[in-house]
């Protein structure tokens, strides 16, 4: 009988893609339900990065999952450059939101100072320092927050005036854009030196470039240059595993992503978390030869659907990406939801088991 | 100089001159109806209907909602003084726990163009938020918005005190994790996929 691989065996299989690992690796793209299954404080978890890596850590032991505690958060930007977010008290928010952006005029953006990282780190940065710290100890990447950049522009930038700038005031978005970019360069420099790049895993996850939001003509012009200019830099670093979110509807911007991937002569892995509107075939098609995809399943059916019917979605995902030639993840299609009950893990747990053996 | 021309300057996300141009026609003695009616709520309905094709995006829609609101800015004295009634008082929200407001400030600007009075009460509402603003406005329709799957027991809730505490209003939901099916099963009256949806469903609850 073939023993089984641990999770890090596992996820370095799929990740080094010269093996197949044993069966499919789980990834829940799990934040806010550690902290639930803790009893801790959603504002405890999310302020304090040793609780963010407790918490991980104690429901990656439960559920024996391939996932690592990776630090970031949808409302990043507005605090890193000197607004303010609000930490969650339970009520509702269960992760940081806005209370106040740094940007409400376009001279604002002029006089805007990017973060420098050579001091106190900023904002959130500080958290998934301390959270990176933790893993690197134990052996885990350092993952860290690195885009998108459209989405935590408009959120440094109050979101309805920088919608309306799309149109009105393209000039300023795109110093914006640059300005939020720079932010990002500098983390990914300050994590590479610290940690060495091998060892670090930057993310970039947002919602606001989506089809539902922005033309793809936009995102062709103001979101794409940026997306190339960090990108470049996580290649000149020496980076090889970035985790890509491309959140909710993404499918008119696939070309985009695959021309950056291109224009960067891309090196390593990108790991493609899309929303669930994106099919796993047009992922295949998109990266499937050189990427990791990840199979993508609904998360608002994961937290309302029973235990069979999320096994079942589960299987259809694997049974469709399982034999991707870059390698398959099987993965919600946007964070596991904070308040789901701990049988959904065990259900995509279950399903990888039953239905994702490559032997 | 025509109420076409209103029409057509909004559609070419030209803001800016909205107020200059109703001025003119209500200086050359147009009928106000008509300015409101053939240019202002005409024209919205026109880029609502864009939208719904995936031929216009937020920021577009964001644009044509400001056209809406520098022309309103200028009839809104005249309509008052004329006793013009709107075509419904809707009171709307981000439910409690949501912080997030660019779908709901969106809806809420396409009802105003559609031609309803619109009370917006801002993100974070729990029950007692949206009865005040109810009864404080005789509001016709509650509409509440989320954009977190961990708020949305939260509108179940609102929308089932709702029903309890305040006779004769009716509510729409809206917000990516919200569906019609959702709406169904929390009793809510109405449902809003997007920001032409809920000007639909508002006139289907008004039966205009």
């Amino acid at each position: 009988m073939t023993k089984a691989m641990t999770p890090p065996e596992r996820m370095m299989a799929v990740m080094m893609g010269q093996e197949k690992p044993d069966r499919v690796p789980v990834v829940p793209f799990i934040q806010g339900y550690a902290a639930n299954i803790m009893g801790m404080p959603p504002g405890e978890f999310w302020s304090d990065g040793d609780n963010y890596f407790d918490a991980n850590f104690a429901s990656m032991r439960l559920h024996g999952y391939e996932q690592t505690p990776l630090f970031g958060y949808a409302a990043c930007g507005p605090w890193e450059f000197g607004g303010k977010v609000g930490m969650p008290d339970g009520s509702g928010e269960l992760a940081p939101y806005v209370i106040e952006s740094p940007v409400k005029t376009l001279e604002d953006i002029e006089t805007l100072k990017v973060p420098t990282f050579d001091g106190p780190l900023p904002g959130g940065f500080a958290i998934a320092d301390r959270n990176a710290e933790r893993c690197v100890e134990m052996g885990m990447p350092a993952g860290f927050q690195a885009g998108s950049i459209f989405s935590a522009a408009a959120q440094v930038a109050d979101t309805n005036a920088f919608l309306t700038w799309v149109i009105t005031e393209p000039d300023a978005v795109r110093m914006l854009m640059d300005k939020v970019s720079d932010m990002f360069i500098n983390a990914l420099e300050y994590f590479a030196n610290k940690f060495g790049a091998q060892q670090c895993m930057p993310f970039q996850a947002g919602p606001l470039e989506a089809n539902g939001m922005i033309s793809p003509d936009t995102f062709r012009d103001l979101v794409y240059p940026y997306n190339l200019k960090v990108n470049q830099k996580i290649k000149e670093l020496g980076i090889g595993a970035v985790l890509m979110h491309p959140c909710a509807d993404q499918n008119l911007n696939i070309p985009y992503y695959v021309q950056m991937r291109e224009a960067c002569d891309w090196h390593g892995r990108y790991i493609w978390i899309f929303g669930p509107e994106t099919s796993i075939p047009d992922q295949m098609k998109a990266f499937g030869d050189h990427d990791i995809i990840c199979g993508n399943v609904d998360p608002i059916a994961i937290l309302e659907k029973p235990y069979a019917e999320v096994v079942q979605l589960c299987k259809d995902a694997i049974d469709e990406g399982k034999d991707n030639p870059g390698g398959f993840i099987l993965t919600p299609g946007c964070e596991f939801p904070a308040d789901a009950a701990p049988i959904k893990v065990m259900a995509m747990m279950d399903a990888a088991e039953q239905f994702g053996r490559y032997e | 100089m025509a109420v076409a021309d209103i029409y057509h300057a909004i559609l070419a996300f030209k803001h800016k001159e909205i107020a200059d141009l109703v001025q003119k026609e209500l200086d050359l003695k147009t009928d106000v109806s008509g300015i409101l009616n053939d240019g202002l709520i005409a024209a919205m309905d026109e880029l609502g209907r864009q939208y719904s094709q995936g031929a216009l995006f937020v920021p577009e829609m964001l644009i044509g909602a400001l056209s809406m609101k520098n022309g309103l800015g200028v009839l809104k004295p005249i309509l008052a003084r004329t006793n013009a009634q709107p075509k419904g008082i809707i009171v709307i929200g981000t439910v409690k726990g949501d912080q997030h407001d660019v779908g709901k400030n969106l809806v809420a600007m396409m009802l105003e163009g559609a031609g309803f009075k619109v009370v917006d009460i801002g993100v974070d509402n729990d029950t007692a938020a949206f009865v005040k603003a109810i009864t404080d406005n005789n509001a016709d329709i509650a509409a509440l918005s989320s954009l977190l799957t961990t708020s949305m027991p939260a509108m179940e809730k609102i929308v089932t005190e709702l029903k309890e505490q305040v006779s004769g209003v009716k509510t729409m939901v809206g917000g990516a994790p919200t569906s019609m099916a959702f709406a169904e099963r929390i009793g809510s009256y109405g449902y809003g996929g997007d920001g032409p949806e809920a000007v639909e469903t508002a006139r289907k609850l008004m039966a205009l």
